[in-house]
């Protein structure tokens, strides 16, 4: 790595110490900081997929298509209503949320009780219907959301840059995730749903709609997976199988952070961000992703309940 | 009886030597229409469908039977074998990616049918001697020998690799580094990358580090643009980009006008170099088609002309074979003439052009006898 | 009795099937890849429907057989492709049993994520490592065993066939014997199982074990018949995904389920692929080439293949979740 000069005229040592400092400002905080943002994005993701786990008890590897629909709903309204993806997403998030108690009702529904291989295959199913459709729709053209702001960055002192869309999203997802939790902590609804997800049965019996519950809750997950779709749209690309390349990751955020537990997973995002960004800068871009799994199964193995267990504290 | 009958015969005699002048010529096409590959594969279906067209007005009917690989040398294979075997093609063009050109043509010697590979980059498709192999498009290791020098005048010290973790990418590095250790540049960084992910920063972050002179780069469309905007945001400026194919030479590239500006990439072909026709395809593929063709558009079709034109003069896939080896065109490709030089067999000496995005639009910068623009260097914002 | 011969019809079938084609390298090609899903879906099987354990990741078995084959081959030109074979199940097992002692004493969902980790892990290790090719994949020029032609089909044919048989046999074997029984008992109830005696890890790592030994074996054959592989062809999650769908819509736990499934949808794939569905639909005059059900049809059917995978796959999990040959148990 970096290591100061051997000779160095005394006049300008200090100035040498100066640039010292700031290389390993640069090359610790900035990957840092583009790591926790990213992370942010990730953490929305891994979210939508917790609640669902929670409430319903299925891995939805449709996940990642789901993304993909809001990537797609961003940049339609991005190109076809020429508006700005952030501002969309107050279209994006109600149309996702009734697509997603749509599908619930009309499939998950049906293998709710059924053995856990066949939910994982019938979501499976389902995203390959998702992702060609689209392919047959789209193309595999990928396509690509430039807004103003795109490329634009923050320069700080000390030479850091952060980047405006992903500083955008970031704070978006906070909000997010704040009313989220308003919402899961103070409304009937949320607690309903905080309840189905720590006992089925009880909850059954104290009266609360499971059914129903399960299509909210796979709705909130489409609407959250959508979203951090569309956030990511004006830093990314869009392309029907654009949502695969984060499904694990999800997965691995859930996991992390404990499947079930909206804050859990909330930091689990952050944490994978800082991992990939810290391992491409440490040591390789093309071993970051190796990083990530071996610590996903370095939680299953040695903490499987995950940093904060399930939500209402049941692991 | 007799007398008619003799007269059934004078008119298919005579009608013979009519129908055999309009039989179609049947030549097998495989391409990647779906698969990762699918955008690429588009602009190869529609430069063969504008060959067809332009075939048909010179008076050649061309039955081309089109065969999808989506990428799977499995998949090419099954198409090659069904190509030759049942629909008892005279000629094979494609397939596209390097891995199924490889598969498809270690069988083209098996089944005695010639195979004219477009586009496919890796070195070794007409290394190995087959006979019945051909190649339209220059190899890998011509990507960075051209694109280096492009900029050898400025004297450049240092380079560094950033690249995607695909055989294109990691073969054209390969090429790339030995021809940098012949120019004397200094390797300073070996970025390589998956594609699909969203961050870029930390990777470009240690080439800005060390401050390299050129950055070389290999990516296909999406992640070439994402690179480059994160490159913008965090500063880093060499004094050359250097693009190999695929993601750096596309109009949708161009148009990201923030970030692409200055950018220098290697390409088979562009619209303004001085071929026959060149302009003419580029304006007519555009009208046609709604957008601008990719290099491989052009590939493609002067792939099927060739072997449209070659198997209307021959009787069998044999004499096909012995009329591309001896015959020569010149046409949107420029010359072409397939001969053995330095290890390669059936290859055609395609020189590539070197281009740099200049107010929005591709200029063909290097070799002077084709470009009418100069190279801006060194790159700034 | 009946179902012997039965058995021993279709196997004499199966044997002189080629001799009756003649020389058609397309046919005998469609053929190979049918009997290679069908194996390696049975072999799925042996884990996966009679001990219940759904691995997500088993195409990292078929990569190691051919990756360990193909290396050996480009390293050693000379040495016999079984002894590279055989030394292909050795990688496979020692996958096989660090994956087994990780994904074991997990439950539920853990277990099929972890079964995808480990098996991403081996693909990306594949990817960024030099001796295996990288990227750029191996790609083999020649090969030669006992004088058989390998540039001809027909020696594939039998060796993807023989495997067939061989996981058939031991699929079968194991139904009726000890071991099966508790494979069974596993998949209904673990804990029960546990609880009259039987050693959970012993007994799943023992059908893991046949079952990624089978697997790499035909992962040897797919390398030594296409000589090229990449980690896109031999170790990627779509591959693993695949094997288990074909099972699954087969009849997931019967003995004939991955063959049959196998037998319907490699063929269906190839011929959306090859675009012989549509163009038979407008040649049975179902649909008119000008229409725009049939323009659409013609360009586009093609493209669907896996489309029709997925539509498949939710139909048979929704209305026919024994699959296939689930209809034909009930229907008794």
């Amino acid at each position: 790595m970096m290591t100061p000069p051997a000779i160095v005229p005394e006049a300008l040592l200090p100035l040498e110490k100066f640039h010292y400092t700031r290389r390993i400002t640069m090359s610790f905080l900035q990957p840092l900081l583009s790591g926790i943002l990213t992370g942010g994005v990730y953490a929305l993701a891994g979210i939508g997929m917790s609640l669902v786990f929670g409430v319903m008890n299925i891995s939805n590897f449709a996940h990642g298509d789901l993304m993909m629909l809001g990537m797609y709903l961003a940049y339609f309204a991005f190109t076809l209503l020429h508006i700005d993806p952030y501002l969309s997403l107050v279209l994006i998030i109600p149309t996702a949320f009734l697509f997603g108690y749509v599908l619930e009702k009309l499939f998950i529904n049906r293998v709710i009780n059924h053995p856990h291989q066949n939910q994982i295959l019938l979501t499976i199913g389902l995203g390959l219907i998702m992702s060609n459709t689209a392919l047959l729709a789209f193309t595999s053209d990928p396509k690509i959301l430039t807004t103003s702001y795109s490329s634009s960055a923050f320069n700080l002192p000390g030479g850091i840059s952060i980047s405006v869309p992903l500083l955008l999203s970031f704070l978006i997802t906070c909000v997010i995730i704040a009313i989220l939790y308003i919402f899961l902590s103070k409304t009937t609804t949320g607690m309903a749903l905080r309840a189905t997800s720590q006992n089925r049965e009880a909850a059954q019996l104290m009266g609360i709609n499971v059914a129903k519950m399960s299509a909210i809750a796979f709705g909130l997950g489409t609407a959250l997976a959508a979203t951090a779709g569309a956030l990511i749209a004006p830093t990314y690309y869009i392309h029907p199988l654009a949502g695969h390349s984060f499904l694990l990751k999800a997965f691995t955020i859930c996991v992390l952070g404990g499947l079930g537990s909206v804050v859990g997973a909330g930091v689990g995002g952050i944490i994978i961000g800082v991992v990939e960004a810290m391992s491409s800068t440490y040591l390789s871009s093309d071993w970051k992703d190796v990083v990530v799994f071996v610590l996903f199964l370095a939680v299953l193995l040695f903490r499987p309940q995950g940093l904060f267990g399930k939500m209402g504290g049941q692991s | 009886m007799k007398k008619t009958f003799a007269l059934v015969v004078a008119a298919a005699l005579l009608a013979f030597p009519i129908l055999a002048y309009s039989a179609p010529v049947k030549i097998g096409f495989i391409n990647s229409i779906t698969g990762k590959e699918a955008q690429i594969g588009e602009n190869l279906t529609n430069g063969a469908t504008m060959a067809i067209e332009d075939l048909k007005a010179k008076g050649i009917q061309v039955e081309l039977v089109k065969e999808d690989d989506g990428g799977d040398p499995k998949n090419a294979l099954a198409a090659y074998e069904k190509l030759v075997t049942r629909d008892a093609v005279m000629g094979v063009v494609g397939p596209y990616t390097s891995g199924c050109a490889n598969v498809v043509a270690s069988r083209a010697d098996q089944y005695q049918v010639p195979l004219l590979v477009p586009a496919a980059a890796k070195e070794e498709i007409t290394m190995k001697g087959y006979k019945n192999v051909f190649r339209l498009n220059a190899p890998a290791n011509v990507y960075s020998k051209v694109l280096m020098d492009a900029v050898k005048a400025y004297k450049p010290k240092t380079i560094a690799f950033v690249y995607a973790a695909t055989d294109f990418g990691v073969s054209t590095v390969k090429t790339a580094q030995e021809n940098a250790l012949k120019m004397g540049l200094k390797e300073v960084a070996n970025e390589k990358y998956q594609q699909g992910q969203p961050d870029y920063r930390p990777s470009l972050l240690k080439v800005k580090a060390l401050n390299p002179d050129l950055v070389f780069l290999v990516s296909y469309d999406a992640d070439a643009i994402l690179l480059m905007r994160q490159a913008k945001e965090i500063g880093l400026a060499p004094k050359a980009f250097l693009g190999a194919g695929a993601g750096y030479t596309t109009a949708q590239f161009a148009q990201q006008t923030e970030i692409s500006n200055f950018v220098v990439s290697a390409t088979q072909w562009t619209d303004d170099v001085n071929w026959t026709g060149a302009a003419d395809f580029g304006s007519r593929y555009k009208t046609k088609f709604g957008k601008e063709p990719s290099y491989h558009a052009a590939c493609a079709y002067e792939a099927i002309r060739i072997m449209a034109e070659s198997a209307s003069k021959s009787k069998n896939p044999a004499s096909l074979r012995a009329a591309l080896k001896a015959g020569s065109w010149s046409g949107i490709m420029g010359s072409v003439k397939f001969a053995d030089y330095s290890g390669f067999t059936n290859q055609n000496n395609h020189p590539m052009l070197v281009q740099q995005i200049q107010n929005g639009k591709y200029e063909t910068v290097y070799p002077a006898p084709f470009s009418k623009k100069k190279l801006v260097y060194p790159f700034k914002r | 009795m009946k179902q012997i011969t039965l058995v021993t019809i279709l196997a004499a079938a199966a044997i002189a099937l080629p001799l009756v084609i003649g020389e058609n390298p397309y046919i005998t090609g469609i053929l190979i890849s049918v009997l290679m899903m069908a194996a390696l879906s049975s072999a799925w099987n042996i884990l996966g429907g009679y001990a219940g354990q759904y691995s997500f990741g088993h195409a990292a078995y078929f990569g190691a057989g051919a990756y360990t084959t193909m290396i050996l081959l480009t390293n050693y030109s000379t040495l016999n492709p079984l002894i590279c074979i055989a030394v292909g199940i050795i990688v496979a097992s020692i996958i096989a049993l660090i994956t087994g002692s990780i994904v074991f004493r997990l439950r539920g969902h853990y277990f099929g994520l972890a079964s995808i980790a480990v098996a991403e892990i081996v693909r990306l290790s594949v990817l960024n490592f030099d001796f295996t090719g990288g990227a750029q994949g191996i790609l083999l020029s020649d090969v030669s065993l006992w004088g058989l032609d390998l540039n001809s089909k027909n020696p594939f044919y039998y060796g993807m066939l023989l495997v067939l048989v061989v996981t058939l046999g031991i699929t079968a074997y194991l139904r009726t014997s000890k071991t099966g029984y508790y494979l069974q008992a596993i998949r209904e109830d673990q804990d029960a199982a546990s609880s009259l005696g039987i050693n959970l890890s012993f007994y799943k790592n023992k059908s893991l074990l046949i079952s990624a030994a089978l697997t790499s074996v035909l992962g040897s054959l797919y390398g030594l018949y296409i000589r090229f592989i990449d980690t896109s062809a031999v170790l990627d999650l779509r591959l693993s995904i695949e094997i288990i769908l074909t099972a699954i819509i087969g009849g997931v736990g019967t003995l004939w389920g991955p063959v049959v499934g196998a037998f319907l949808l490699v063929p269906l794939a190839e011929m959306l692929r090859s675009n012989l569905l549509g163009d038979a639909l407008i040649k049975a005059g179902l649909v008119s080439e000008t229409s725009a059900l049939g323009i659409f049809l013609k360009e586009n059917l093609a493209h669907a293949h896996v489309l029709v995978y997925g539509i498949i796959t939710v139909l048979c999990i929704l209305y026919l979740p024994k699959g296939i040959l689930g209809l034909f148990r009930r229907a008794k």
